[in-house]
């Protein structure tokens, strides 16, 4: 589902260039569950975004279904997303002047879905918000606008949900309920599952972990295991 | 359709208010000041037409060429025949040297005539309005004609051969404003009763007036005729425009509706900075929403159509608002006004509305679209992230665009490229000044506060670290208190202006040719009913003999009129007030001595106009003739002087001791109230030679308007100290979020609620006096230019805005700043940090 091949990510920070990812290389299969682990500010996030087709790298390619996107303009690496990506991201980003019911509707209408909001509302159903549609963010505990977020991603039926710290901004027992509904959906929907997380016992429900050490030390994908 | 839906969650939330209030107001105020200019002008030109009967006039001393009638006709004008003269009229034993104004039925071609049944009345049932002159053997008289020939209305009176019956009393006829019927009362008469009585000779001195007017309301076909006439008139003859015919009104009016569109310019500016502020916010809070629409596979191209949409539909139903409420304000203002208004004002043309409109497109255009642009090339890797570069279009080009549509907007709207030079230089000029001087003074206060108390310690060094934000917001309040005022100045220099010529008790009267035999007891009448005169001032009749040794020649007595007949001479100690020397010497104050040894010429004062118009000049002798007896002076100085005050001005003065052995007249002003109006009938009655010229219908109808224009100017500036106020929200909220962010961390390690309210105090009450500082500096070019270059008005320092600008900064941003950091401590830190 997902090719990673020999990439590198480069930047420029105050004249220095500063290596984030060094030829890297991985396979996610279709309905595989991946999670990236690793110490803060070892690249997690950055590789998430370059396979998930947010950011370029410097170097290598990324397959998504037998497509190249690193091959790809900004328009065809957005039709990529359009069609095969979903996000959960560490801070939810739910869009505060929209209630939970818009906040969930919202990707369905960009991609001119007919019935966003009868969609949006049978996703918030299954996530168990159905008396909450019209709360506003501020509204809703973290868990709960989690929850949201999830429903949100799910809702545009991705081939891929990338979660970026799914569970790093509530307490361990919200977290808990999250990482149960991710996986049921995931389950549900047969989506591929690419985690960065922290967390040992999100990590340990992946059918895969990937471990990127802290710096930037590549680790050959066959010998990753948790380490952490 | 789905740009809507979003446009509208967002108003929901809250981000697009203050855009939309900016842009709401921009409109609004450019609408309303734009239709209130276009009626206001349109009135006055109207208005103007009336004062003189016509759209044009050709006035000369000669019969008007038959020709001038029939292109005129031809060209499908209107016309009418006027002449005015002086001539005697008898009834009985009783004679008076009346102002007889003869015309064509077709008179008046503008504006109406009023006239009434009874004498001395102020019934209004007793008065009819007309728009066509007195028939044939009829005329309409001043009621005070008719106690000084001791007639009543229907009789007849004598004129050269042939009788005409008095059958109205005259009320005003619309050119009755005009010089010439302002001494002797005044009878409106027929042309053909003029040829009749045979009274015009050969030399008679009379005015010819052909009065030309649109058969419509447009003014191609009078400009086209205009350009035929001009180059055929002889120098007898001149054209009138109704500007010329009351350039009192028109001046007063032309203020206040400069004024309107000085306030109009303000406006815009202060509602571009407000856009250009809640954009740059705006951008801000939509980052994360362009990430996300990224992440979900939308393409830059459909994200900037989206905003596209975005931008219309805000443009649309921002301008709809803003015109609607403009429209709004504008009714608002001319009801106010209703009871002062003297006429109807006609609706407005479509160009105020379209102004309206392209106001609020452009504005989108040139503050919204540049702070915005960046947003769809924004990295979808925001979503993950909040350390991404953002490579927004650089500042100095917003700037630049921004400059550039405040200035095309000033341009487009005034009309005026003065106004709009003044504003956008003021605007440069307070921009530069803040980014150099700004920066300087934020980096010396960072300094200055490492001796300080931690709070200023905290504060400045915040400001310092936040320079970028800090100086757009310096420039922001800096452009607000700037622009309030140069509108604070402006306004009161200008109704100071207009108030001091139209006192109350401005002398409406002039009582003129008072015997000295009688001067007592017309004084004496006079302070009976209690009245204030503006003193009384003694004239002798003289004649132009000579200049310097030369007989006025035949050539020469045309050139001029004052060469013609009976002058005024008067004199005085001191140069009169009002008056300003502009050439030579005044004398002094000793009275002449005729006996001197050596003999010297007495010296003579000269008005500065009539003295060029004869062409004398400093030293020139001038030889009069008083009743035959001649004498003769040398021109010692030259004076301006001040016509409009309604006191006696004279043309000629001497110093005392020359003229007092003449046989000598007094003339006075003096105001008579309404009530007090009868005064005149014993006055005419008992002197017969004493002559009244009656301003008072004059005076009342131009302080209408200027009261009317004062009342305007006080509406519209409230209207643009909202858009003051505007602005100062937008810049106080341009930094709140990451200054609520940082107090509510501050208040989770426990600082108290005095350390962080302070600081906020500190920062935006320097930020305040420092933007106070630039306002000064910005307003003193602006008021300096514009009272230059726009109002004409002497050149002065504002050293009050030196004090003002700092002082209302510290306080306003202050108050604002702290009363919008409250939150940061009412309410729990937890709280604060979700809601941002």
């Amino acid at each position: 589902m997902i090719k990673v091949t020999n990439i590198g990510k480069k930047v420029l920070v105050a004249d220095t260039e500063l290596t984030i990812l060094d030829a890297l290389s991985l396979n996610v299969e279709a309905g595989e569950s991946l999670a990236i682990v690793g110490p803060s500010g070892s690249g997690k996030s950055t590789l998430l975004g370059i396979m998930a087709g947010l950011d370029t790298p410097t170097n290598g390619t990324v397959h998504i279904d037998g497509q190249d996107i690193t091959a790809m303009d900004e328009e065809g690496r957005a039709a990529v997303r359009a069609r095969h990506v979903g996000f959960v991201f560490q801070s939810f980003h739910l869009l505060p002047a929209l209630t939970a019911l818009e906040n969930v509707a919202l990707p369905l209408e960009l991609q001119k879905g007919g019935d966003a909001m009868d969609i949006a509302g049978s996703y918030l159903q299954r996530v168990g918000l159905a008396d909450r549609t019209g709360h506003y963010p501020r509204q809703l505990s973290g868990g709960e606008q989690q929850r949201v977020a999830v429903a949100r991603a799910f809702a545009c039926k991705p081939t891929i949900l990338f979660a970026d710290e799914p569970t790093g901004n509530l307490d361990s027992v919200t977290g808990e309920t999250i990482n149960d509904l991710l996986f049921e959906l995931n389950r549900e929907a047969g989506t591929t599952l690419v985690i960065v997380t922290h967390e040992h016992s999100l990590a340990s429900r992946c059918s895969r972990q990937l471990h990127l050490k802290s710096g930037l030390q590549f680790t050959p994908v066959t010998e990753m295991s948790v380490k952490c | 359709m789905l740009a809507l839906q979003i446009l509208l969650r967002n108003w929901r939330g809250g981000q697009l208010r203050l855009v939309v209030g900016a842009l709401v107001l921009a409109v609004t105020v450019v609408t309303s000041v734009s239709l209130l200019a276009d009626r206001v002008e349109k009135a006055l030109v109207s208005e103007s037409a009336s004062f003189l009967a016509a759209d044009l006039v050709l006035e000369g001393n000669t019969r008007i060429a038959p020709d001038f009638i029939e292109r005129a006709q031809a060209t499908g004008l209107r016309t009418a025949l006027m002449m005015s003269f002086s001539s005697m009229v008898y009834h009985g034993d009783d004679m008076h040297l009346a102002s007889i104004k003869a015309v064509e039925s077709s008179y008046p071609l503008r504006g109406a005539i009023r006239h009434s049944d009874q004498p001395f009345s102020d019934d209004p049932a007793a008065e009819q309005t007309v728009r066509t002159g007195p028939p044939i053997g009829e005329a309409w008289a001043d009621a005070r004609l008719l106690p000084l020939l001791r007639i009543e209305l229907g009789d007849s009176i004598e004129f050269g051969d042939s009788r005409v019956k008095i059958s109205r009393v005259l009320i005003e006829e619309p050119d009755s404003g005009s010089s010439f019927s302002l001494i002797g009362a005044r009878i409106l008469m027929h042309v053909e009763d003029v040829e009749t009585a045979g009274v015009l000779l050969p030399g008679s001195r009379v005015k010819h007036r052909l009065l030309v007017a649109e058969s419509g309301t447009g003014t191609e076909q009078v400009t086209a005729y205009r350009a035929w006439l001009e180059p055929q008139l002889s120098i007898h003859q001149r054209l009138i425009t109704p500007d010329q015919a009351q350039a009192r009104i028109a001046e007063s009016i032309d203020s206040g509706r400069r004024f309107l569109l000085l306030a109009g310019s303000v406006g815009v500016v202060l509602a571009g900075i407000a856009l250009a502020l809640a954009s740059h916010q705006f951008a801000i809070g939509e980052r994360l929403q362009v990430g996300l629409y990224k992440s979900w596979g939308l393409s830059g191209g459909a994200i900037r159509r989206l905003y596209i949409t975005y931008i219309l539909a805000i443009g649309a139903l921002g301008s709809a608002m803003g015109i609607a409420l403009g429209a709004l304000i504008q009714w608002l203002l001319v009801w106010l006004v209703r009871d002062w208004m003297p006429i109807d004002l006609p609706p407005a043309s479509f160009r105020p509305w379209i102004t309206g409109m392209a106001t609020g497109f452009l504005c989108l255009l040139g503050f919204m679209l540049p702070a915005i642009w960046h947003l769809p090339d924004l990295s979808a890797m925001t979503v993950l992230r909040q350390d991404v570069p953002v490579k927004s279009v650089s500042t100095a080009l917003r700037g630049g665009l921004g400059v550039l549509t405040i200035g095309l907007l000033l341009l487009w709207y005034s009309g005026n490229v003065a106004i709009s030079m003044a504003m956008l230089m003021a605007f440069a000029a307070i921009a530069a000044a803040a980014m150099g001087f700004g920066l300087t003074l934020l980096w010396l206060g960072q300094k200055v506060a490492r001796h300080l108390g931690s709070i200023w310690r905290l504060a400045l060094a915040n400001l310092w670290r936040r320079r970028l934000q800090s100086l757009i917001q310096l420039l922001g309040f800096s452009g607000a208190i700037a622009l309030l005022m140069i509108m604070a100045v402006i306004r009161t220099s200008l109704i100071d202006d207009l108030r001091l010529q139209f006192d109350e008790d401005t002398p409406n009267h002039f009582l003129y040719n008072v015997a000295s035999y009688e001067l007592q007891e017309v004084e004496a009448l006079i302070e009976q009913r209690a009245l204030d005169t503006s003193g009384w001032f003694s004239m002798v009749r003289a004649r132009i003999r000579q200049i310097n040794g030369q007989d006025i020649e035949a050539e020469q007595l045309e050139s001029h009129e004052s060469l013609q007949r009976e002058l005024n001479l008067s004199w005085a100690k001191n140069l009169p007030e009002n008056n300003t020397m502009t050439s030579g010497n005044w004398w002094s104050s000793a009275p002449y001595n005729a006996a001197a040894n050596p003999p010297t010429l007495p010296p003579l004062s000269i008005e500065e106009d009539l003295a060029s118009e004869l062409g004398l000049v400093i030293g020139d002798r001038i030889t009069f003739s008083v009743g035959g007896l001649n004498f003769e002076a040398r021109l010692a100085n030259t004076r301006s002087v001040s016509w409009d005050d309604m006191t006696p001005n004279f043309y000629f003065l001497f110093p005392e001791g020359l003229l007092e052995g003449y046989p000598r007249t007094h003339m006075t002003s003096v105001y008579i109230p309404p009530s007090e109006k009868l005064i005149l009938n014993d006055l005419l009655r008992n002197y017969p030679t004493l002559q009244v010229i009656e301003l008072d219908k004059i005076i009342e109808r131009v302080r209408t308007i200027v009261s009317q224009v004062t009342r305007g100017l006080e509406v519209m500036t409230l209207l643009i100290l909202a858009c003051g106020i505007l602005v100062m929200f937008s810049a106080v909220s341009l930094s709140m979020s990451e200054r609520l962010q940082e107090s509510a961390i501050l208040r989770t390690i426990g600082s108290s609620q005095r350390l962080i309210l302070g600081v906020q105090c500190i920062e935006f009450t320097t930020l305040g006096v420092l933007a106070g500082l630039l306002a000064a500096l910005g307003a003193e070019t602006a008021l300096l230019l514009i009272e230059h270059y726009l109002l004409q008005l002497p050149l002065t320092g504002h050293g009050w805005v030196w004090l003002a600008g700092p002082l209302s900064g510290g306080l306003l941003v202050g108050a604002l700043g702290v009363a919008y950091s409250r939150k940061a401590v009412l309410l729990p830190p937890l709280d604060v940090l979700r809601r941002l």
